[in-house]
This record gives structure tokens, C-alpha cells and sequence, in this order.
């Protein structure tokens, strides 16, 4: 933790992402307005003192929005994240651990998955699921695991070659114990850092899929459907779209400093 | 990288040798009407081919308008008149009607434009091969002739006032080129000869389609030379065309045109803004087999609980219109003596209340034998029916109902509404402009993929369906239809929210506009717009 | 070395079939085709001709018969016709009768996204490559944290915002570029290079944001590939018999930092015919994003599939020639140590 406190970049996106979860966090506490009441009579006025980031088409409070919208994205990417990394560390373990024709199958899988488009996938899952944020989160996170598995499972291949591994084997230790105890604290280092990284590309998914309308559903807000709705008025309305595109960027970016930074912490390379 | 970039916009600012800024052309002077130049508009989607009873879509009937001819067309009061035809006779028995064609049409190639290509042209569309929605329609002509060249006639087994109207929707196609061709697949769809103001000129696959002036056209020759189609499936990109001055042509939404454009004196400077009838509604409708929608008092309740007028405002910035009857406002088939249900939640509760609705537990929800009045509204993606649906479900919760929204991708979306699998739905009807709604509301069109997918059934209103169809007298038909339209909002099996305004914007270079727009949209007389010469683009030589 | 590239190329054969039979299923459990999508909400559509349409695509039959049908018209490698009313052919064009020629839909879209992409990995491998050197050579200092930013700032940025901002800033208000299309109106009518200058300043804007999102990835991992090496025994050894610090990067580290790009490369294949649906739809670019996205929405089941087939075969096959063109260039794989 000291080793990535002292990188600035890292410090930095820490900072970033726990600014972020505070105030998506205390959204309810710090909002000055419920971001659900309409007034049609207070369409898209721009920012000032009463709404510091304006008021958008259907007169709602865009910074009340833009603080319950973080709740929603960063949910979206936390969630999705944790699927892809539960199922992407269990895959990848026996994977690597058996090795064999297990191996060989899912690494055919991982294959097949990664050469059908995300967007396919997620279309057909949300037009036949109720598409709520749950069946967003979960058909992101269906679809982005294939990188950890591989991760884990390279991981495993080396590991299970070491010495300390085979001698805990040639000690009695049983396959479930060798992965849980000796394997899997071994690997943690990289499906952190992918887990980190995950959830910054995951807020961009969303907010991609919001460009499509397959994102989060109104009246709920996300980031992405914020600017969405703001896009069409990009030159005019400007504070509909300024706000969510800058909260999004400086999030991605902050969740990849954090990320980069524990990878290069926790890298034995750099050590010296 | 940044510097690079930079560079290379110096680069460019450098080459960059634009056409005289809009400043510099006279845009409020007058001209005189002058043939030549060249009109620019956009499109979302390209067409999949330009026969439009094989295409089936908005966005080729749109281009191909320009192309082909029908035997009728409204005018722009929206009457019938002739197009291809002269005139036509209606037999006393109300069972024949006979097309008298103008002398001396011709096809863009020259070759004579006859009744004989209108016959050909009723057995291209009844043929079971020819992959087309229109049939049915045409299917009820019992016999088709051409016993000159200059004459058509159709004989039904019994009088069908929609006839006329369907005559005027059925685009002629030349018998010389497409005789022997299956139509479905026939390479004319992408290279078309027709009969109206324009032809085809180049069609550059997804990008854009370019039509000319057609010399040998049947209905006059058209002022402006070139229609140039642009497919730019973004509207928000199509409105930066508009505004960079690539574009002429665009149809804006309620913020653009009340917010934007009056809010930019440059914009303001070169584009007009016009206002037209919309071509639909949008309307809440109900599943009318699910409970508690089986209710009226259920139904009436939600149609008083909703206030049009807010989101006529909030969803279309006042720039629409409520109505209470399916027609399009200001024809005659609208019953003038009809209101729409004003927003009253106190009569809302009552009726609530008197359907067995109570808050037992007063958490501001009602409930009836131990249900909570709760439902679903179902909608596809579109931004104007999601920000009602919003503003919906506030004011229904006012009221006890608790609403939940859920908007699904079109195909999966009309997979659910054909099966009737749904609670509520916002969506819209076009309008048609014969009144014959039959496919909508009478009791036998409710199987699955039919139109009445909300399963209304009204054995009064089934009769006035029936005997329209049956009446070719426009003043019995209409009170025929005024008494559809009372029962209708009488039972409010669905509650109308708006009819939007089409909001065209054009560039002031092109004249010749009528303003205000006549029923018919501005579109009517678009064969007579016209660019005057010191105003057409200089890039685009014709 | 050659049996695994035979076992490998055998595998594809199953893996094919694998793909497209999921991709199938997929396909039919999303509600819909293409008779509730086409003509799709017009009262006049008679019960009939519907029953019609799926009777002629065999939309009536049991899924699997379907992909039987499928599968038996790919083994001639006919992609079929597309489901929509024009009926064009899904992957290579068709003369009729009369000698009409019908492009077909992957032909027409394809070149275009495959120049955009081709020219956005070329600049950026362009830029990310000395990037991520600078940055691994400057560790941990100024020039690395920089680069570090800049990279990171054009990842996170949502790309159809940014497009927008450039659309508007430089379409609009100072109307240097184009905002959208591929072409001007007047292009026919240009010189070459008239012409080409013309398909530059459309594509600019394009190729510069599909570019941006793209350097964090590869400067990153030349960054760490270089910094992989720069620790590894060999090269401490160049530095002890005092050769210049230049020498040792240039000739030992970064050659030596390539063998992994080579991999990446392999990989970057497939996406090299996969477009952007949002760039695609946002600039009006008739490219293989949109055509698929179309086709999904449409429910345009043969061009939804000839996509899909052409585009996990491109996977595969580059997946395989990353990992030939890898254990080619390390002779640790050649000698058959790993593989």
C-alpha cells in the first residue's frame, strides 16, 4: 500500500474513486433535489446557484441526477466486474490447475466467446431478459471473463511448477487446498489489478450501450444516459452532456491510474 | 501526438477554400421563380429499394413519391384528385369504378404510360409470388380490365369506400420493362424508371441518392434540377449538417426548434422554420383482457389522471395538439363536438373508488382484493414516448396506481405487442386519410400479428366499421364516423396523449414555400420550390 | 512445431461449427424475425402474407432444422440472400438474367471499415510505439507520467462525446472538416488527388477518435514489455561490458520487446473487419458495424450469421498466426520448450 501511495498517479486515482464512491455513497444526503421530480415549467434552464449543473428536458436537477446516476454506473461496474471475476478466476483455476482436456475445453470456449461481438450477445440477452440494471449487470459481466480466465490460468500454469507448490503437494496437500491456499493468494496480484481496470472499462460499456438504448432504462439515471439524452443538444444545452462526459472520463481514468498504480507496485520487476 | 494534430489542423485551415460564407448571400432579398439548382436533404435509414409495395417502408415510399405515379393523390386540402388518372365514375351500385387516363403519358425512357401498365400493376400486387403487406386491399377487386388505353376499371363484389383511397397508395410500375421480372429481386428496385417529376440519377450505396429532373414528366417539370438524399442515420449529426449548411432539408424535434435555432442569430439568419400537422398520435393504450383494464371505470380513471397538456408541454415544448378523436385535426372526419378527458384526479379517484379500488395499508397505493392497481407500460426506444411514460407515471401515482416502465428494442418489442403479451403501451398510430379504421378496432382483428393487439371489442362500434366500408357517400360516412369516434372516447380503450407537429426547417434559399402550411404539409408543392441562382451552392454543379 | 499448427488448424473446423450453432441459438431465442419486423407496423399487412414470408425462409421450422439448412448451403460456402425485401446477396455480388450485377452486403461494407481500421492501428502502433518506449525508459519520472495521462484520458474519454465536440468545434463552428459521410457530394467530379484529399478530411475525424481509444492498450504494453526486458539478465550483461546505454536499448531491448506485438497484431486481425456501430452510425459511415447492428435490429438472420462466420473464422485464423508468427520469432518456442 505504501509502495503504491507513493506513486502520484496512483494517489491520484485513489483519490478519484474514493471521491466518487463517497459521494455515490451519500447521494441521498448530499442532493439538493430529488433527481426524479419533474417540473416541466424548469426545462433545461442552465446552470446557476439553485442547479449548480442545470436542469435537463424534462426539468429535473442534472446534479442530483448526476450523483444517484453514479450510484447506478458505479454499481453497473462493480457488479459486472465481480460476475466476470468469479467466473473468470473458477474457470481459469481449473484450467491451469487440471489442465488435460478441461483445459483444452475451456480455452476453446474462451475462444468461441471472445469471437462473438459483446454487443450481439447483449442484445439478445436483454431482449429476452426484463432489462433492468440487474440484467445489465450481469450480461456485461457474462461477457467480459474471458480475460481473467486466461490471466488465472497462465498464472496457475507457473505456479504449479514451483517449489513451494509441489512440495506442499508431495506434503499430502488435496487439489482443493492447493488452489485455495497456495495457488490463488499467488495470483491475487494480477486479478486485482484486472478487477480495477474491469470496472473502468465496464462504465465505459455502459455508456456505450446507453448510445444504443440498451443501457440503463429511464426514469433511473445513469452517466450514460445522461449524456446520451444531452447529446442531441451538445451546442445548446451544453451542461447536459459536459457533466456526465467529464464525470465518466475522469472515473475511467481515475479506476486505470488506481489500477496501473497496484500493478506497478505490486510488480516484483520494479522493485529495485 | 497533440502537436501533430494541431499541425495538421493548421494544415488544413490553410487549404480549406470554402464557398462564401451564408453572410454574404442576400437570404432576405426576393427573387424571381428560376428553374435549376439543387436541394439537399437527409435520411436515418436508406432504402432497401425503390418499389415501394415490395420495400414496405417509410423510407423508400419517401424517395419513390418523387419517382412513380398513382392513378390518384390528395391535394392539399386533402381531397382526392386525379394524378395519372383525369377523372374517374363511380357505377350506381357503388361496385365498379372506372379511371379516365390523361393523353399522351409517358415513362422517363419515352415508351407510353397506358391503362394497360395500371392492370399490370393490380396483378403485380395480387400476385401470391410478389412479396408485399399491400395486398389485401387490391384482393378485393373481383375484376380488373383495360379496354382502351385510356381507360381502367375495377369492379368489387360489394361497395368498399376505402377503394379510392387504396387507389391513391398504389404506385404504377412500366409493364414494358418489369413484365417477366420477379419483382422481389428484380435489379429495377435499385435502377427505376418512372413517371413523376424526378428519375433516378445515382444512388452511391449508403451514403446518398441523387434524383433529376424528369423532361419527360407526367405532371409538369419540377423547378429545382437535383433532390440530393444524404443517409446520416444520427439526428444529432444531421443537425450539425444543418447547421454547417451541408444539409437544407431536416425535420427537428420540439427542443431544436423552439430552443436552439431562435436562440442563434446566426441560424435563425438562414433557416426558416415551418410547422405542420403531424401524420399520428401517441396514445397509452390497454390490454384490455387483463384485469383491471376490463374495467372501463378503471380506464376512464387513468385517462383523467393523466394531463395532456403537461406533456404536451414537457414532452413537446407546447408543439403539439390533444385530440379525442383518431383522425388527423382540421379534416372533416374529426367530430368536432368531441373533448378530451381534462385532468381531473379527484374524478379519477372516485371512478377509482368506484371500481373497488381502496388504500388499505396507506402507503399511497390502491389495492382491490388483495392486488395492488399496478402495470407495466411497455415501450420501444423512443426518447418523446419514454418522457411521457415518465411524466405517466408521476401523475398516475398521484391517483394510487403504481406504474413500472419498460422499453425494449423494437423487434423484441413488437414480438410482445402482436402476441398481446402486455399490460399497458405508448405507442402511435399514423394517420391515415380515408377514416376506415377497421383493422384497428373491429373485434376481429384481434389474433395474433393483427392490429387489434388491444383486444377492444365493441359490437356497436363493429357495426359502424362494417357499414363505413360499405358507404361511399362522404357525408354518411362521416357521420358514420363521427359516431365511431364518440363511442371510442366513451370507452377509452386507450387514451390519446398528442399529436406531435411535424417541425420542418429549410434553408432560406429555397422559395416558394407556403406558409402556414395547408393540411397537405408543406411538402404539397415542392415540384414548384425553387433556388434562385445567386443562392445555390456553388460546390454542386448541376 | 507442424503437428501443433495441424492440430490447431484442425481445431478450427469443429470450433466454426461451434460458434456458429451457439450464435444460432442465440440468434432465435431473442423474440422476433424478420416477418415482425418488416413492414412492420402498417394495419394494411395481411395475416397471409406474413404466414407466407416465414413459410419461404423456413422460419416455421424447428431451430435446429434451420441450421441445418444453414449449414449445408455454408459447406458450398454460399453466404444465401438477405431476409430483408431486397433480397441482396449477403457476401459477394450476383448477375441476374439480364446482367444486372447485385453487389453483395459484406462486399460493399467491408473495404470501407477495413480502411479506417487499417489506418487508425496504423497510427496508432505509430504513436503508442515510441510512447510506451519513452515512458518505459523514463519510469516512474515526468515523461512517463505524462504519456501515462494522455493515454488514460484518451481511453476514458466516451468516444461518441468526443466525436460530437469535434464535429461541432471543427464541422461547425470554424468548418475546417466535414462532419459526416465518406465523401462530398461533388467527389465524382475530383481528381485523384482531390479525391483522396476529400476521403482524408472525412475520414480524420473518424480515424482519430477510433485511434485515441486505442494507445492506452498498446503503449502499455510496450511499456512493460520493454520494461520486462530492460531487467532481464542479458541485458544487465550488455550494460556490464559497458556498451552505450543506446546500443543496449536499441539493438537489445526493443528487439527483443517486438515479439510480444507480434502476438497483439495477430489478435488485432479480427477487429480489423469488425466496425464501430456508434462511430459507424454517428459519422453516417456504411460500414460493417452498422450493417450488423442493422441486421440484428432487422432480424436479418443470413447476414447476422455470414458476419458472424466471416468474423470468428478471422479470429481464429488470427489467433493461429499470432501464435505460428510468435513461436517462429522465439526460439525458446521453436526448440518446442513450450507450445
Amino acid at each position: 500500500m505504501k509502495r503504491v501511495l507513493a506513486n502520484p498517479l496512483a494517489c491520484w486515482g485513489l483519490a478519484i474513486t474514493v471521491l466518487t464512491l463517497l459521494l455515490a455513497l451519500f447521494a441521498p444526503a448530499i442532493a439538493p433535489f430529488d433527481p426524479d421530480a419533474i417540473d416541466v415549467k424548469k426545462i433545461l434552464l442552465a446552470p446557476s446557484s439553485v442547479h449548480w449543473m442545470g436542469t435537463d428536458g424534462l426539468g429535473r436537477d442534472v446534479f442530483s441526477r448526476m450523483l444517484f446516476g453514479a450510484r447506478i454506473s458505479l454499481m453497473v461496474g462493480f457488479v459486472a466486474v465481480g460476475i466476470a471475476t468469479i467466473i473468470g478466476v473458477f474457470l481459469g483455476a481449473i484450467s491451469g490447475y487440471y489442465r488435460g482436456w478441461v483445459d483444452i475445453f475451456i480455452m476453446r470456449l474462451v475462444d468461441v466467446m471472445l469471437s462473438i461481438p459483446t454487443f450481439f450477445l447483449i442484445l439478445a440477452v436483454i431482449a429476452f431478459l426484463t432489462p433492468s440494471i440487474w440484467n445489465i449487470m450481469i450480461v456485461i459481466g457474462l461477457t467480459s471473463w474471458m480475460g481473467v480466465t486466461r490471466l488465472v490460468r497462465a498464472e496457475f500454469l507457473s505456479l504449479r511448477e514451483r517449489e513451494f507448490v509441489l512440495s506442499a503437494r508431495t506434503l499430502g496437500a488435496g487439489d482443493l487446498r492447493l488452489i485455495f491456499w497456495h495457488l490463488l493468494p499467488n495470483s491475487l496480484t494480477p486479478i486485482i489489478v484486472s478487477t480495477v481496470l474491469g470496472i473502468a472499462s465496464a462504465v465505459l460499456v455502459e455508456s456505450g450501450l446507453s448510445f444504443l438504448g440498451l443501457g440503463v432504462q429511464p426514469p433511473q439515471a445513469s452517466w450514460g444516459n445522461i449524456l446520451t439524452d444531452g447529446k442531441e443538444y451538445i451546442q445548446f444545452a451544453w451542461w447536459l452532456s459536459l457533466f456526465p462526459g467529464l464525470a465518466i472520463l475522469f472515473t475511467v481514468l481515475g479506476y486505470n491510474l488506481l489500477g496501473e498504480g497496484l500493478r506497478d507496485a505490486l510488480d516484483p520487476r520494479t522493485t529495485n | 501526438m497533440r502537436l501533430r494534430y494541431l499541425l495538421l489542423l493548421f494544415v488544413l485551415t490553410a487549404c480549406s477554400n470554402k464557398p462564401a460564407p451564408d453572410t454574404q448571400l442576400q437570404l432576405d432579398s426576393t427573387y424571381p421563380s428560376q428553374s435549376g439548382g439543387a436541394m439537399i436533404d437527409a435520411m436515418i435509414a436508406e432504402p432497401s429499394g425503390l418499389i415501394p409495395m415490395v420495400a414496405a417502408e417509410s423510407a423508400s415510399s419517401a424517395i419513390a413519391s418523387h419517382i412513380f405515379n398513382s392513378l390518384l393523390r390528395y391535394d392539399k386540402n386533402l381531397e382526392l384528385e386525379g394524378e395519372l388518372a383525369k377523372s374517374w365514375d363511380i357505377s350506381k351500385d357503388q361496385k365498379t369504378i372506372t379511371f379516365h387516363f390523361k393523353p399522351d403519358l409517358k415513362w422517363a425512357d419515352g415508351k407510353p404510360l397506358t391503362s394497360a401498365d395500371a392492370l399490370f400493376t393490380w396483378q403485380l400486387v395480387t400476385d401470391e409470388k410478389t412479396r408485399t403487406p399491400y395486398a389485401s386491399d387490391f384482393k378485393l377487386v373481383t375484376k380488373a380490365e383495360a379496354p382502351d388505353p385510356l381507360t381502367f376499371r375495377v369492379t368489387y363484389a360489394q361497395p368498399y369506400a376505402p377503394a379510392l383511397d387504396s387507389w391513391a397508395g398504389l404506385q404504377i410500375m412500366p409493364q414494358h420493362i418489369l413484365k417477366g421480372q420477379d419483382i422481389n429481386t428484380t435489379a429495377f428496385a435499385r435502377n427505376p424508371i418512372g413517371s413523376n417529376y424526378y428519375r433516378l440519377g445515382e444512388w452511391k450505396n449508403g451514403e446518398s441518392i441523387v434524383l433529376s429532373a424528369n423532361p419527360l414528366s407526367t405532371q409538369g417539370v419540377p423547378k429545382i434540377d437535383k433532390l440530393i438524399t444524404r443517409i446520416i442515420p444520427d439526428p444529432a449529426a444531421q443537425f450539425l449538417e444543418l447547421m454547417a449548411d451541408n444539409i437544407d432539408v431536416m425535420n427537428l424535434d420540439p427542443i431544436q426548434y423552439s430552443r436552439i435555432v431562435p436562440s442563434r442569430p446566426e441560424l435563425k439568419q438562414k433557416i426558416a422554420l415551418y410547422k405542420e400537422l403531424g401524420n399520428g398520435y401517441t396514445y397509452l393504450g390497454f390490454n384490455l383482457k387483463h384485469a383491471p383494464f376490463n374495467d372501463k371505470r378503471v380506464r376512464q380513471a387513468i385517462n383523467y389522471a393523466i394531463d395532456k397538456q403537461e406533456l404536451i408541454d414537457g414532452v413537446l415544448l407546447g408543439l403539439g395538439e390533444p385530440i379525442a378523436s383518431p383522425y388527423k385535426p382540421g379534416t372533416r372526419w374529426v367530430n368536432p363536438q368531441l373533448k378530451p378527458y381534462p385532468y381531473d384526479p379527484e374524478k379519477a379517484k372516485q371512478l377509482l373508488a368506484e371500481a373497488g379500488y381502496k388504500d388499505h395499508n396507506s402507503d399511497g397505493i390502491l389495492v382491490k382484493d388483495g392486488k395492488p392497481l399496478a402495470f407495466e407500460i411497455l415501450l420501444n426506444q423512443n426518447k418523446q414516448r419514454a418522457t411521457s411514460a415518465v411524466l405517466i407515471q408521476r401523475r398516475l401515482k398521484e391517483v394510487g396506481i403504481d406504474i413500472k416502465i419498460r422499453q425494449l428494442e423494437w423487434a423484441s418489442f413488437l414480438g410482445r405487442i402482436k402476441t398481446s403479451d402486455f399490460d399497458a403501451v405508448i405507442l402511435g398510430w399514423s394517420l391515415s386519410l380515408d377514416p376506415d379504421q377497421f383493422s384497428i378496432w373491429h373485434s376481429s382483428q384481434n389474433h395474433p400479428g393483427q392490429f387489434n393487439f388491444i383486444n377492444y371489442n365493441n359490437p356497436q362500434v363493429d357495426k359502424l366499421l362494417e357499414q363505413g366500408r360499405l358507404e361511399l357517400d362522404p357525408d354518411k360516412r362521416m357521420k358514420i364516423y363521427h359516431e365511431f369516434s364518440r363511442l371510442l372516447l366513451e370507452d377509452s380503450p386507450i387514451v390519446y396523449l398528442f399529436e406531435g407537429y411535424g417541425l420542418p426547417a429549410i434553408h432560406k434559399r429555397i422559395r416558394g414555400i407556403d406558409n402556414p402550411a395547408p393540411p397537405a404539409g408543406i411538402g404539397w408543392n415542392s415540384q414548384d420550390w425553387y433556388i434562385p441562382e445567386p443562392l445555390r451552392r456553388k460546390e454542386i454543379v448541376p | 512445431m507442424m503437428q501443433y499448427v495441424l492440430k490447431r488448424v484442425l481445431w478450427m473446423g469443429p470450433l466454426l461449427v461451434g460458434i456458429s450453432l451457439i450464435s444460432f441459438l442465440i440468434m432465435h431465442l431473442a423474440p422476433g424475425d424478420i416477418t415482425t419486423t418488416e413492414a412492420s407496423f402498417n394495419p394494411k399487412t395481411s395475416q397471409e402474407s406474413i404466414q407466407k414470408l416465414r413459410k419461404l425462409y423456413h422460419l416455421d421450422e424447428p431451430v435446429l432444422t434451420q441450421y441445418g439448412y444453414w449449414l449445408k448451403r455454408m459447406v458450398k460456402m454460399d453466404f444465401g440472400n438477405s431476409f430483408a425485401s431486397h433480397q441482396r446477396p449477403v457476401f459477394w455480388q450476383t448477375k441476374d438474367a439480364q446482367g444486372n450485377i447485385t453487389k453483395g452486403m459484406i462486399q460493399q461494407a467491408m473495404p470501407i471499415t477495413l480502411m479506417i481500421n487499417v489506418l487508425s492501428m496504423a497510427l496508432i502502433f505509430i504513436v503508442a510505439l515510441p510512447l510506451g518506449v519513452i515512458s518505459a525508459l523514463t519510469h516512474h519520472r515526468a515523461p512517463d507520467r505524462g504519456i501515462t495521462i494522455f493515454v488514460f484520458i484518451g481511453f476514458a474519454m466516451p468516444g461518441f462525446w468526443l466525436a460530437l465536440m469535434l464535429m461541432y468545434w471543427l464541422g461547425v463552428l470554424h468548418n475546417l472538416l466535414p462532419i459526416s459521410g465518406l465523401h462530398s457530394l461533388d467527389a465524382d467530379r475530383m481528381g485523384v488527388i482531390a479525391w483522396c484529399w476529400d476521403a482524408g478530411k472525412h475520414l480524420l475525424i473518424p480515424v482519430f477518435i477510433s485511434a485515441l481509444g486505442g494507445l492506452a492498450g498498446i503503449s502499455l504494453f510496450v511499456k512493460n514489455g520493454m520494461l520486462d526486458v530492460l531487467h532481464q539478465d542479458y541485458i544487465t550483461t550488455a550494460r556490464a561490458k559497458g556498451l552505450p546505454e543506446n546500443t543496449v536499448i536499441y539493438r537489445h531491448a526493443l528487439r527483443n520487446a517486438w515479439l510480444p506485438l507480434i502476438t497483439l497484431l495477430g489478435l488485432s486481425i479480427p477487429g480489423l473487419i469488425g466496425g464501430s456501430v456508434i462511430a459507424e452510425s454517428l459519422f453516417a459511415i456504411p460500414g460493417m458495424g452498422k450493417l450488423f447492428y442493422d441486421a440484428v435490429l432487422m432480424r436479418d438472420f443470413p447476414v447476422i450469421m455470414g458476419i458472424l462466420t466471416i468474423g470468428s473464422a478471422l479470429t481464429l485464423l488470427g489467433n493461429l498466426l499470432a501464435d505460428i508468427a510468435y513461436a517462429w520469432a522465439d526460439p525458446r518456442v521453436r526448440r518446442g520448450v513450450a507450445g
